[in-house]
């Protein structure tokens, strides 16, 4: 008899997604869907708003990365004033630059401690009333201790240039509010009030240490579950292609690692994006023009940044990405779980990168805003946490936005999730007589390596109201589960 | 940034923007400007992990949220237990499940009480209303007469 398996809500992850698996007769896995169930609408009701009001207000959506969408929007909203990136005056670069490394520094922390750890200390088929962070904390305290602090430090570094750790505010159209003061900057350098930059460094390392002797033991699952070949697409500096998160030019590479996408910048993307539409999700599936629908897709993120990168700045981290790349003897890396490996190293990027600039004199200038001829168009790219966000906005002569546009990072990792979904759908569930919580938790251990902002900030704990519902092919209830 | 040696620390838990549910930040708001130098506080839309680590620096803790049922006198005030609880949500992390967590991982158990002040409606919109405001009113003169000067001689 077909059936049709329902996870709904999905755990652990930002925001409410639903997966359906459907099953032939035997058992065996016709098709699998990963759907976003909500709709937000951001890019309708902006518009009649002023331009200056979009870094407020599109950081609503979300609560654990808005300074990418506050940033995203004020790099679009520069231009606007007449202001290119490289315009910005270095003080107002540096401080921006500190917020969004604290920002990445924050989200990655609290996605592996949080949400992925549960997963790789206890296992997938552990007793979900352990499978959570609590359970991380009872029983890895020192790991626990670490995760929180370093979730903090990267929190403390957002509340200190924007005022509050969510939905602070620290753009203004051209630059940034305020500069950093010598007292608030050693705050974070003196190792006294809280654990220093230098001690966040020594803390990344570890946990890399971990991850990697993770892998050594569990060589076989995290190389292969649900790998498959991807395209990858990031930023990466225009003047070497090293890694690069706050602005650069656009890099795509197919799964064997030819270029799909040569540094474009960012005005142009317009030219070699599609959105296109699936009747089962709000969320849009983005795909390279030239490449097609079929082909055209890409992975973004921690493992997708690593991949098009030729380097990274941090001495540190460069030494950390080598041997991530020896892994694979130079060639990307399409294994869905090493995700977590690129994104303990992106965290190393991060605190070695807030160091040098808390380090900098220029924070502490007052030369903190330009202007420039106010132009009808804007278009700002960042990397966040989760992968490439784009916002692009048009105004009209009284200021009033006129059409905004947003491919979130999440959006670009719609289809990857989809085949990753899939994926375990066919190498776990399909033919199987009994479905256990393990095999259903898998699905949900794939889609978070990509740790998807579904839209807002709903994180799950693990023990939760999964619901299993097994229906006939008339559509009626066989058999439902819950947990 | 918070000085750590400062003893006693209020977190208020709610949303402005959801009318009562707006009652522990609320009282924050009263009693803020009265409050002795060493005491501090922390307006929270919802407590997370992280506020274990928090507490762990503090002497006494007051949790202030809305309690949805009505309530002699339009609050209550009750010692808050550290008990392991287990929650779908992180949203619904309750202050027991903090005081818990610090307990585990700081080895620290600071006096902590909980009080909950009556709401009747939690509706998109910003404002208290008038049963909400009489029962926080209710809750800060409680507060000023009864739970400062105790915590105040704790910290002496």
């Amino acid at each position: 008899m077909a059936q049709k398996l329902v996870i709904d809500p999905v755990t652990r992850v930002e925001g409410h997604g639903k997966v359906t698996v459907h099953l032939d007769d035997n058992n065996k896995v016709k098709d699998a869907f990963f759907h976003i169930v909500e709709f937000r609408g951001f890019e309708r009701f902006i518009q009649g708003h002023p331009y200056w009001e979009a870094p407020v207000m599109v950081q609503r959506l979300c609560g654990i990365c808005p300074v990418s969408h506050h940033l995203a929007a004020a790099k679009a909203i520069d231009q606007i004033v007449g202001v290119d990136p490289d315009d910005l005056s270095l003080p107002a670069q540096k401080i921006r630059k500190l917020m969004h490394f604290g920002q990445v520094f924050q989200s990655h922390a609290l996605h592996f401690f949080y949400l992925a750890s549960p997963d790789l200390l206890f296992g997938h088929d552990a007793d979900p009333l352990k499978r959570n962070v609590v359970g991380v904390a009872m029983e890895h305290p020192k790991l626990a201790k670490k995760g929180i602090l370093m979730r903090k430090f990267g929190q403390e570094i957002i509340k200190l240039v924007a005022g509050k750790r969510i939905h602070g505010i620290s753009t203004t159209p051209g630059g940034v509010h305020r500069r950093i003061s010598a007292k608030e900057r050693n705050y974070f350098l003196d190792d006294k009030e809280i654990p220093s930059a230098d001690t966040m460094i020594k803390w990344s390392v570890e946990i890399i240490d971990f991850i990697k002797e993770y892998h050594k033991k569990n060589k076989e699952f995290l190389d292969t579950f649900a790998a498959y070949p991807s395209g990858h697409l990031g930023l990466v500096k225009k003047e070497n292609g090293f890694l690069e998160l706050y602005d650069g030019v656009l890099r795509a590479t197919d799964s064997e690692g030819n270029i799909t996408l040569d540094d474009v910048a960012n005005d142009d993307y317009n030219e070699h994006f599609y959105e296109s539409v699936e009747k089962w999700s709000y969320l849009k599936f983005p795909y390279l023009k030239h490449l097609g629908r079929e082909k055209g897709w890409n992975r973004v993120g921690p493992l997708a940044r690593l991949n098009v990168c030729e380097g990274i700045e941090t001495p540190l981290a460069e030494k950390e990405w080598l041997a991530f790349k020896a892994e694979t003897n130079g060639k990307t890396n399409n294994s869905t779980m090493h995700t977590h490996w690129a994104r303990l190293i992106e965290i190393l990027y991060c605190a070695e990168m807030m160091k040098t600039i808390l380090e900098d004199d220029d924070i502490l200038s007052n030369d903190l805003v330009r202007k420039g001829k106010r132009r009808k168009e804007g278009v700002g790219i960042i990397e966040a946490p989760r992968g490439t966000l784009i916002h692009h906005y048009e105004v009209d002569d009284k200021d009033r936005i006129t059409r905004c546009n947003l491919i979130v990072s999440t959006t670009h990792n719609n289809e990857p999730m989809n085949q990753a979904v899939r994926w375990v759908a066919n190498n776990v569930l399909s033919g199987q007589p009994k479905i256990t919580e393990g095999m259903m938790n898998q699905i949900e251990v794939v889609i978070r390596a990509y740790d998807p902002c579904l839209s807002c900030a709903t994180h799950a704990l693990g023990q939760m109201p999964l619901e299993l519902v097994i229906y006939d092919q008339y559509g009626n209830i066989v058999d439902e589960k819950l947990r | 940034m918070k000085n750590c040696d400062n003893k006693t620390i209020l977190i208020g838990i709610g949303n402005c923007g959801r009318e009562d549910d707006g009652l522990g930040w609320a009282f924050l708001d009263e009693i803020k400007s009265k409050l002795p130098s060493h005491f501090d506080v922390e307006y929270r839309y919802q407590l997370q992990i992280e506020d274990a680590e928090l507490i762990s620096h503090y002497d006494a803790v007051y949790f202030i949220d809305a309690h949805k049922d009505t309530l002699e006198n339009g609050f209550n005030c009750e010692k808050c237990i550290p008990v392991k609880t287990h929650h779908f949500s992180s949203h619904e992390l309750p202050p027991e499940t903090i005081l818990f967590l610090a307990e585990s991982i700081y080895d620290k158990k600071p006096e902590s009480l909980i009080i909950g002040i009556s709401g009747e409606s939690f509706n998109l919109n910003i404002g208290l209303t008038e049963f909400a405001q009489q029962n926080l009113k209710n809750a800060v003169s409680f507060f000023e007469k009864n739970q400062l000067h105790i915590s105040s001689l704790q910290a002496q």
